[in-house]
Parts: structure tokens; C-alpha cells; sequence
């Protein structure tokens, strides 16, 4: 049964080797002269005065995959959820406090609204220079947790009400919606950049909606990223199973 | 000489991508992916995309090792849990 | 064609230090490995400021901005929930931690000289400070910060 397999899989590797390297043969020369899509898609940014092209291409020409990607990380962390909810045979154990070093507490504790205000200012600037609301979201949810590693769980408890983080991972995605469906509204389409005036190039307020879909998705990656975690930690560090069942 | 930045960095993602394949221990793979994840973000910085390079540094720096460590404490806790019980079991 | 020098130090920089940190962390007990992972921030953040001034990109000094601040944050991490891997030898590397801020203080100043004054060498400024500081307080957290946590 096993050489069976074998044979299948060679057979199947032989055709895939051989389709990979028909495909690479016929793939256009490494970093030639001519882009007609990336021409294109930076006259297209220019013209509306956004300058980082990722940028206009993520939340302006192509927002609709962007809503579809926003999506997928609010089904992940939905799914992780359900998973890692306390089921009935477990129970909560009290987090024990940790004694660590002052040195690094202090540097917790400086270091912690430091990074969360670098990761705003990465959201903020996402139209200018590399970043978004993505990075800036991850950032910004990790700079919390700084708290849990430089004191301990409790410490971060009290300032996570994770109902407060749920609620605003869901209106964040509900205001990028709600943005779109604005174009709709005033006669143009679905996530259509054309509602506000699109400012002075190279500033913060420039590019139309996509400083405010950077928002939207900064919020919405912020929270979802704190409950990601917090389940995760919850599971490590509190919940335990009964025992003796 | 920008062609020789690319080279070392392309090495490097090489050499730690297998370095990582090759660790059993899912502690230690964690340690390895955390090298691997910042030596990716350089290597789409010399390949030119830094968007795509702060996303890699945002998340394999210090998200991706919190939570496989999570993950493996909370299979050792699960152990050390089973041992006990199944000591007081057989007592 | 005229070498570029930051990018030749950038690749320097890269090339070693990344080699280094690669081998330490693959070989040898938890201690040097999780030193090992402490030394990629320093390693890699410098080459990330030169390669910015190479290219001739102030952009990009964001990226070593985020890995000043989230490399340290993963070594927290690892100086936490590895605590018991690690009970056996406390890895302490002193030398390594002041070479690797001497080298970081270096690149620093030397990209802070290339920009003068004004906005972009203040955020350069920052950006070495928690470089080094970072650095400082893993070393710190790795070789005895977390005595006192029992599995939280």
C-alpha cells in the first residue's frame, strides 16, 4: 500500500515539476521596462493625490479585496472564539502575580505608550509612507500586551474589558461597510473614491476615503488581534480541567 | 551592488527557512521563526517593498512567537495536569 | 559604477551579524539560543537604518523603527514563558549586549551625520535610543528578570 502512494506521489510531482518549469519558461524577463498595470496603477494614485501607491491600490483601487481580507480576519478570530471558549468541564483558576524585575517593568511601562502611539502614527500615515492600518493595527495591539510581559496577566485584565474590544472589532468592519455603501448612496459605486475632496498631495489629509478605510481597518485589526490573544491567553494562563471526571 | 544585498538576504531566508523545517521541538522552532520572520521583512526591504515588510516585522516579530508559546504552555500544562491525576488515580 | 558604502556596511552588517544570530540559535543549549534571538534586533535594525540611507529612502527608517520596538517584545516573550527551559543555566552575555549597542550607537550616529539636523535625525535619535535600551533590558529579562513568575 505504501509503495502504491509512492508511485502516485512521484507520478503526481513528475507533472507538477513539469507544468512548474513550462510556466517559469514562459514568464516575462526579471524587472524589464515596460508595466502597463504598474504605470497605470500609479498615474491612477497620483491623480488622487495619494502618495504611497500600496496604499491607493489597497483602499482605493482595489478596496472590495480588502473588505474580502478585513473579512477573513473577523471569521479567523470568530473561529477562535468558538474554539477556545471555557466549555463545561473546565473552570477558571485565578492568574497568579508575577514578581519581575524592575528594570524591565519600568521599561514595560515606558515603552508601552511609546509603541502604542508609533502604531497610530503608522494607521495615520498610511497613505504617505509604508504602513496602513494593518501594521499599524498589529503594532498597536501588541504594545498592549507589553503589559502581560513586563508585569503580569491581572495587570492586563484590568485594562482589557474584552467586550469593549469585541464590540469595536465589529463596528469596525460596520463602518467599512458603511463607507462603501456611501458611494452607493450618493450614485457612484460600492467603495467609490469620489465623495471627498481628494486634498494636498503629501499630507494627512489626503486620498479621499482612504485614510478613513485606513482607520476602519486599523481599529478593526487592533481589536481583533487583543481578543485573538486574549483567548489564547486566557486557555494558558486560566482556564483549567476539572480533574478526576 | 544593491545585487549583492539581495544575495545575502536571500541566503540567509534560505538558510533560516530550513533551520526551522529542521527543529522538532515546537519551543525551539518558535525561537528560529522569530529569526526567520525578521530576516523575511529584510528581505522584502531590499527587494524593495517595505509595506509588505512592516506588515512581516509587525506580525513574525512578536506576534507569531506569543502565541505558539502560549500554545505549547498550555499543552504542558495540560500534561503536568494528566500526570498528576493519573497519580492520584492510581493511588 | 561608484560602490555605494551604506550599502556595502548594510550588507556587512547583515551578512555577519545575521550569520551569527542563525548559528546561535540552531545550535547549542536554550541559553545561547534565546541570547542568539536577542541579538537578531541588534544585528538586523542597523543594517535596516543603513539600507534607508543607501537607497536614499528616509521611508524606510519606519521599518527599523518597528523593530526597535517589537524585537525586544519577542525576546520578552520567549524570557517569559520559556522561564523553565531556562532554569538550568540563566544565559547572561554582557560583552555581546554592550558590543552589539556599541555597534548600534555606531550606525546611529553616523546615518544622524549623513541627514542633519531637523525632524528625520530626531526620529533617528529615537529609534537608537530604543534600540539600545531595548536590547539593555532583554539581556537584563533573559539573565534573571522573571524569578518570580510562577506560570503566569
Amino acid at each position: 500500500m505504501n509503495r502504491l502512494r509512492l508511485v502516485l506521489l512521484a507520478v503526481g510531482g513528475t507533472g507538477l515539476a513539469a507544468l512548474l518549469v513550462a510556466a517559469c519558461l514562459g514568464l516575462p524577463g526579471f524587472g524589464g521596462r515596460s508595466h502597463p498595470y504598474g504605470a497605470r496603477a500609479v498615474h491612477a494614485s497620483l491623480t488622487r493625490h495619494t502618495a504611497n501607491t500600496i496604499a491607493s491600490v489597497n483602499f482605493d483601487q482595489r478596496a472590495y479585496d480588502t473588505l474580502g481580507e478585513m473579512s477573513i480576519l473577523f471569521a479567523a478570530v470568530l473561529g477562535c472564539v468558538v474554539l477556545l471558549r471555557q466549555a463545561r468541564d473546565e473552570h477558571r483558576a485565578q492568574p497568579q502575580p508575577a514578581e519581575v524585575a524592575r528594570p524591565v517593568r519600568r521599561y514595560a511601562l515606558i515603552v508601552l505608550p511609546v509603541a502604542l502611539v508609533t502604531g497610530l502614527y503608522v494607521v495615520a500615515h498610511g497613505q504617505l509612507s509604508p504602513g496602513g492600518g494593518f501594521q499599524g493595527g498589529v503594532v498597536a495591539a501588541t504594545a498592549l500586551h507589553l503589559l502581560y510581559l513586563g508585569a503580569d496577566y491581572r495587570a492586563l485584565e484590568r485594562v482589557r474589558p474584552l467586550a469593549v474590544f469585541e464590540t469595536s472589532d465589529a463596528l469596525a468592519v460596520s463602518t467599512y461597510l458603511v463607507l462603501g455603501a456611501a458611494g452607493v448612496l450618493a450614485g457612484t459605486s460600492f467603495l467609490a473614491n469620489t465623495l471627498l475632496p481628494y486634498g494636498t498631495f503629501n499630507t494627512l489629509s489626503s486620498g479621499g476615503t482612504v485614510p478613513l478605510l485606513n482607520a476602519a481597518v486599523g481599529m478593526e485589526v487592533a481589536s481583533a488581534v487583543v481578543v485573538l490573544l486574549a483567548n489564547f491567553l486566557d486557555q494558558a494562563v486560566e482556564i483549567e480541567e476539572e480533574h478526576g471526571s | 551592488m544593491s545585487d549583492a544585498v539581495i544575495v545575502v538576504a536571500l541566503l540567509l531566508t534560505a538558510a533560516s527557512a530550513t533551520a526551522a523545517v529542521a527543529q522538532r521541538d515546537p519551543a525551539r522552532q518558535a525561537l528560529v521563526l522569530s529569526v526567520l520572520g525578521s530576516v523575511l521583512a529584510v528581505l522584502f526591504t531590499v527587494l524593495q517593498a517595505p509595506d509588505v515588510g512592516l506588515s512581516q516585522l509587525a506580525v513574525g516579530a512578536a506576534l507569531t512567537p506569543l502565541l505558539i508559546m502560549l500554545s505549547v504552555r498550555k499543552v504542558r500544562r495540560r500534561g503536568r495536569t494528566h500526570d498528576a491525576a493519573a497519580k492520584d488515580g492510581a493511588r | 559604477m561608484a560602490v555605494n558604502g551604506w550599502i556595502l556596511a548594510a550588507t556587512v552588517c547583515l551578512g555577519g551579524g545575521g550569520a551569527a544570530a542563525l548559528w546561535g540559535v540552531t545550535t547549542g543549549p536554550p541559553a545561547r539560543r534565546v541570547v542568539a534571538q536577542n541579538m537578531t534586533t541588534s544585528a538586523l535594525c542597523p543594517a535596516l537604518l543603513l539600507l534607508s540611507q543607501g537607497y536614499g529612502r528616509p521611508a524606510y527608517v519606519d521599518l527599523a523603527l518597528l523593530l526597535a520596538l517589537l524585537g525586544p517584545v519577542g525576546t520578552l516573550v520567549f524570557a517569559r514563558l520559556l522561564g523553565d527551559d531556562l532554569e538550568g543555566g540563566r544565559p547572561s552575555a554582557w560583552g555581546l549586549t554592550w558590543t552589539a549597542a556599541g555597534l548600534s550607537a555606531v550606525v546611529v550616529a553616523a546615518v544622524c551625520a549623513a541627514t542633519g539636523p531637523g525632524r528625520a535625525m530626531v526620529k533617528l535619535l529615537v529609534v537608537g535610543a530604543l534600540l539600545i535600551a531595548g536590547n539593555v533590558i532583554a539581556s537584563r529579562a533573559l539573565s534573571g528578570g522573571f524569578r518570580g513568575v510562577r506560570g503566569g
